[in-house]
């Protein structure tokens, strides 16, 4: 201030003024009083935001200056993660900074994507909608902010009334919604990450949480390292990371785990260690029907009994190679009243083509042992995203379903969604839309030949790098010339190379966001720096187009008053012309956005919290419910009385969305089947796909900050060092690798992060070079519609070497 | 069908087999690596394992429990680790040759205060 003369000084605090002002408008005014301390003496401004990366949903301080996000803590205040986060989550402010930020809407023009103004974007997209409303699609993910979810959700259900909407999460947790609704007949979790402190057992299915989940794994290993005793015992395909800090590692043959769990299912009732009380009084049985479906048909125990008598430890032993003595220790353990067992799982036991049966068994054996209901005792499945619970199953942005856990399919569903979004009765279409792999084969397919999905407009996901068998769902795009591309990003990605127009996003913390993550948690965050370029937020695309249709006269975009479907105001009332991006930001259009969908929560018991709530909290765990003390309490532990204020008092557990309407869950039985595809003499490999500690799903973040990768450069081949050995193959040496759909080269790793067993590879999918789903199946649970990245045959060869296929199949 | 670029294709991010190996006699810098315990990943529980995996000499890092050590003796300076530790502060320290202990500093539990 010393060398400020006056004038200059009043015209800094004007301008700080009005800098505060606006952003009291955007943000509008809200209690955070722990953050008020945050204040630092550095000019340093401190805020609260989570996680970009994955569904664990830590909480990081945010440290901006001049505009820029130029610090991240962890932050100490969330119970999730108390001030830890993993080497992603510390490197998570660099993600906005790549050199190759996309700033500019651009429209490809004689092949050549060129700059074009927004004005011209929006048009371009209203123009497709607008010619061809009923094969329009959005295909978004689990990385929505609920806000933005919920707007595309509105804009193709209450809008073009055609359903096609879905979100990547259908190749990620799709097969974990079937299994919860098909069991508690509601979606989500009952326990959280509470779960993680006090069991005795953790048993992971097919899980690497010690790479994928580390700030929840840590969770369990700061315990032992404080003298606890927690038993781990890692059930999986090839040894990882997790296996290293296991007791117990039980090696089972692709697919075989649905053996595994009917198994652990036989000793209990063989042993009669089953929980007999918790059974009768909270359990009923089903089992599928002929053609597989949702809700099966209903059984018996007896029925249950004897359908499982087969699973012998030895019979199970010669299906998974889990010897027999394994399967009964973990009958054993499962038998015992005086331990807490917490079961985890995430894509191993989800992207499998019984991904719904492997989820119902896992909540069976829980349920048939009694090792629900309390603390530590939890079948929970984790996510990959940091809203695939929030945005894709809460807000509903799948072909079937409606927001608040209400599906296309119901009358009274459609009638209370028209009702509250004030639209004329019948506008909602009953008929689900394309779920995502038919959304693609249809854009991919010839508009003469069947292919009725003319348009797709991509936000926040990256389908032409994850779709499985790449060439059909995405790369035979390239010669339809009148399918049309939308693509929004932040950076060029495998999907922008076929875009046919490009719309720069802002990002995270330079957009208001609310996430919901694998714990039932939804979190808020502010705007804290603008976006580069011309960068704008998904949900103001997605309201400006929604605009330029309504002044085009499409009457999906009016309700049933012929006002404009997203009527957002000021405190007195009036409309803001948000459609219009000076004005997004004039009032906190998330928070008007949020409000509207929380009504949508009460019904399914999925009550969100008020948004100020969630302003001063760190994430709040629904259902969030006003309690006498007129005080907004969260649910940690659902269904259970001591924690869930809509169990009625005396019923100490009420499963009170029963599919059976009488409280309880049902216990499944779901046969052992064999894989669709299986290894053979041609293809003699299991081959499995993943992620890797460093990066986030495809890369596309997390390959942009040197220190990551750096750390991780490129995809490897991971395989056992005597099939490596058969094969001439030596650490670095450049491997063949080739399935059905096509083949990759890729440098061997041996002896690395990961140990397959003989006759299986594994490949992680960051990698935009090498594009492993360029050689994946494809094959999807007929329930979840779920595809399966974690087994396919492959032939494996060393570069130079002649094809062992008598037909290379390039 | 993908194909490796060039740069990936040098990146050295596997050692390659066929490689001549590196002897410490020849190419030991004047310094060996030390692990920052307050800095590293692994030591806070946060799951690291770049500096063994990436590591050209074998046997210079050892991991026990996940947490990573450097056994000094067989430390031939190269660098490598310092340059691909991807903690928010770089936890290898190139400093000269201890006397006589294995490499580790004392563990620190206090979390990192991480600026990128």
């Amino acid at each position: 201030m010393m060398n400020m003369n006056r004038r200059h000084f009043l015209k800094s605090t004007a301008l700080a003024a009005a800098v505060a002002a606006a952003q009291q408008r955007a943000n509008g005014n809200y209690e955070n009083t722990e953050l008020d301390a945050a204040l630092a003496s550095d000019g340093v401004k401190w805020d609260k935001a989570p996680c970009r990366f994955c569904g664990t949903g830590c909480h990081v301080r945010v440290g901006v200056k001049d505009n820029k996000v130029v610090a991240i803590q962890g932050e100490q205040l969330a119970e999730v993660n108390k001030g830890l986060l993993c080497v992603k989550g510390y490197h998570v402010g660099g993600i906005l900074y790549g050199k190759d930020r996309l700033k500019e809407p651009m429209l490809r023009k004689n092949g050549k994507l060129e700059k074009i103004t927004w004005d011209e974007a929006i048009e371009v997209i209203a123009k497709r909608v607008y010619d061809k409303p009923s094969e329009f699609a959005i295909y978004g993910s689990g990385q929505w902010t609920i806000p933005e979810g919920y707007a595309a959700q509105k804009f193709i259900k209450g809008g073009l009334s055609n359903n096609h909407i879905d979100p990547n999460a259908r190749l990620c947790m799709a097969s974990a919604v079937t299994g919860y609704l098909s069991t508690h007949g509601v979606d989500e979790p009952a326990g959280c990450y509470d779960d993680l402190d006090a069991c005795d057992v953790m048993i992971m299915w097919g899980n690497n949480p010690a790479e994928m989940h580390p700030v929840l794994f840590s969770r369990v290993i700061d315990r032992r390292t404080k003298g606890e005793e927690v038993k781990l015992i890692d059930i999986g395909t090839r040894r990882t990371r997790t296996t290293e800090y296991s007791d117990e590692y039980l090696e089972f043959r692709p697919q075989s785990d649905l053996a595994i769990a009917n198994g652990i299912a036989h000793l209990l009732i063989k042993n009669g260690t089953y929980d007999k009380e918790f059974v009768s009084k909270f359990c009923n049985f089903r089992k599928d029907t002929e053609s597989p479906s949702l809700f099966g048909q209903a059984s018996t125990f007896e029925e249950y009994s004897q359908l499982l008598e087969e699973y012998t430890p030895e019979h199970v032993e010669a299906i998974s190679g889990v010897p027999a003595d394994k399967i009964r220790m973990l009958g054993d353990l499962f038998g015992r009243r005086d331990i807490r067992i917490t079961s985890l799982w995430c894509m191993g036991v989800n992207q499998h083509t019984r991904g719904t049966n492997m989820n119902r068994l896992l909540h069976g054996i829980h349920m048939l042992s009694g090792h629900f209901g309390k603390p530590g005792d939890a079948p929970t499945s984790l996510t990959g995203q940091p809203s695939a619970c929030g945005t894709a199953r809460e807000v509903g942005t799948l072909a079937h379903a409606l927001p608040g856990g209400r599906i296309v399919a119901k009358d009274d569903h459609r009638a209370d969604c028209e009702k509250l979004w004030n639209l004329p009765k019948g506008r909602i279409n009953a008929k689900p839309g394309y779920h995502t792999m038919k959304m693609w084969e249809q854009f991919c397919t010839a508009t003469d030949q069947g292919g009725d999905i003319n348009t797709v407009w991509v936000q926040v996901t990256n389908p032409g790098h994850t779709l499985p068998h790449l060439k059909k769902h995405f790369q035979n795009k390239k010669n339809l010339k009148d399918k049309f591309l939308i693509v929004s990003e932040v950076y060029p990605t495998a999907t922008t190379k076929l875009a046919d127009l490009v719309l720069p996003a802002a990002m995270w913390v330079e957009k208001n966001g609310v996430f919901g993550n694998s714990e039932r948690r939804t979190q808020q965050w502010f705007k804290m720096v603008d976006a580069p370029g011309n960068a704008r937020d998904d949900c103001w695309m997605t309201i400006a187009v929604a605009h330029k249709l309504y002044e085009m006269g499409l009457e999906g975009m009016k309700d049933k008053n012929g006002n404009f479907i997203f009527n957002i105001v000021d405190e007195s009332g009036s409309t803001v012309p948000v459609w219009e991006w000076k004005h997004y930001y004039d009032v906190n259009t998330d928070e008007q956005l949020y409000n509207e969908y929380r009504e949508f929560t009460f019904m399914k018991h999925k009550d969100v919290a008020p948004y100020d709530e969630l302003v001063k909290a760190r994430g709040l765990r629904w259902p969030v419910v006003k309690k006498e003390d007129g005080k907004w309490h969260e649910t940690p532990f659902r269904f259970m009385e001591f924690s869930d204020s809509y169990v009625e008092k005396g019923k100490g557990l009420q499963f009170y969305h029963s599919v059976t309407k009488d409280d309880k869950a049902l216990i499944w039985f779901c046969p052992y089947e064999a894989a669709t595809e299986e290894p053979d003499s041609e293809f003699p490999v299991w081959l499995c796909t993943g992620r890797v500690l460093e990066h986030w799903h495809t890369g596309s973040m997390t390959r942009r900050i040197p220190q990551l990768r750096n750390a991780m450069p490129h995809a490897y081949l991971e395989m056992n060092p005597e099939d490596a050995k058969e094969q001439g193959l030596s650490n670095g040496d450049i491997a063949i690798i080739e399935t059905r759909r096509g083949k990759i080269e890729l440098p061997v790793w041996l002896d690395g992060r990961g140990h397959p067993p003989r006759g299986s590879i594994f490949v992680p999918f960051f990698d935009e070079n090498l594009l492993i789903n360029e050689l994946t199946l494809g094959d999807i649970d007929p329930i979840s519609k779920e595809p399966d990245y974690k087994k396919c045959a492959a032939v494996v060869y060393k570069k130079g070497a002649p094809s062992p296929l008598s037909k290379s199949k390039g | 069908m993908a194909t490796l670029s060039r740069r990936d294709f040098f990146s050295r991010f596997i050692p390659k087999a066929s490689e001549p190996e590196v002897t410490s006699k020849e190419t030991a810098g004047p310094k060996v690596a030390i692990i920052q315990g307050r800095f590293c990943l692994a030591y806070q529980n946060s799951f690291c394992s770049v500096c063994k995996e990436r590591c050209p000499e074998s046997g210079a890092i050892v991991s026990e429990r996940g947490i990573p050590r450097i056994i000094a003796d067989k430390c031939t300076g190269c660098n490598i680790c310092h340059n691909v530790c991807p903690a928010p502060t770089n936890a290898i320290l190139m400093t000269s040759p201890p006397e006589n202990h294995s490499g580790a500093t004392p563990t620190d539990t206090q979390p990192a205060h991480p600026f990128f």
